[in-house]
């Protein structure tokens, strides 16, 4: 893989996404929020997001990692950061997407500069931030 | 809707510069096992643990919970809180079975008033992991806004 500004890094697609893994992810992470667990809290907030969990924010952002990562390796993340203009629920189907941005030398590593983000086919961008990583080098 | 009491301003301002206890934390290999199975992803070769972990570990770690960090912004429920952003910076690999030493912070902490959410406080924690030579591993930064009577 040689990249150059411009590409499209290879999407990544979670056909589902479970309400099951928030389970355990709530139960690992501790997270006492009901939103990852209870679809009556949701259904009960003033979103009209329905009868469905609400995907933690960290799982979301691990779609990204695992398009990154399958792209320039597992090794390949520097940076990444994330905002989360939407939330994913239960059940969607979800794809994670990214674009490189710039291409600079680090002090020991060819960077790739990415804008990434996660989409939904009706509901449009669901995450987005941006990435750093670890590409190899032209030279 | 239940009507809260806003925080004064003060108090929430008060608390950048909050030091959580610090310790460590090690993931071991069930846990990673389990964390990547949720990504949707494969196991990473040798033992790394994928990225996801960076969100739960660090805040174990240093000393505290998801509940604390609610509780320090006297969140009015769980379900107040709404994500900023999470900032992962990645300087090696986290491997399984390594115990890694972690401190954090609360790094700023200050009131805001914006036309979507009203008065609400923005509170950004931050934590560094080291490895066992005490080289800087990895940092998290967690920006966490703290609604006010939207609910």
């Amino acid at each position: 893989m040689t990249p150059a500004v411009g590409d499209q890094i290879p999407e990544w697609i979670m056909e589902h996404v479970s309400a099951q893994r928030m389970r355990t992810m709530a139960a690992l992470l501790r997270d006492p929020n009901p939103l990852h667990w209870d679809r009556d809290a949701v259904a009960a907030l003033p979103f009209e997001l329905g009868q469905r969990t609400i995907n933690q924010g960290p799982l979301g952002l691990s779609y990204m990692v695992n398009m990154l990562h399958a792209w320039a390796g597992p090794s390949c993340i520097r940076r990444i950061v994330m905002r989360f203009p939407q939330v994913v629920l239960d059940a969607e189907y979800v794809v994670a997407r990214g674009e490189v941005m710039a291409l600079r030398e680090g002090p020991e590593e060819q960077l790739a500069e990415c804008r990434i983000w996660l989409e939904h086919s009706e509901r449009g961008v669901l995450l987005e931030g941006t990435a750093v990583v670890a590409v190899p080098s032209l030279a | 809707m239940t009507d809260y009491s806003v925080p004064d301003e003060s108090v929430i301002t008060g608390l950048t510069g909050h030091r959580f206890p610090g310790g460590s934390y090690t993931v071991e290999h069930w846990e990673n096992a389990l964390l990547t199975e949720c990504t949707g992803a494969e196991l990473l070769p040798n033992g790394m643990v994928h990225p996801v972990a960076l969100f739960h570990m660090p805040i174990f770690g240093a000393g505290t919970s998801i509940a604390e960090m609610f509780a320090l912004g006297q969140a009015e429920s769980d379900l107040s809180i709404m994500i900023e952003s999470y900032d992962w910076e990645i300087f090696m690999p986290l491997k399984e079975e390594i115990c890694y030493s972690i401190s954090g912070e609360i790094s700023s902490a200050e009131r805001r008033n914006s036309a979507q959410l009203n008065v609400h406080d923005r509170i950004q924690f931050r934590f560094e992991i080291y490895n066992p030579e005490k080289i800087i591993a990895a940092r998290s930064t967690i920006t966490w806004l703290y609604t006010r009577n939207t609910l």
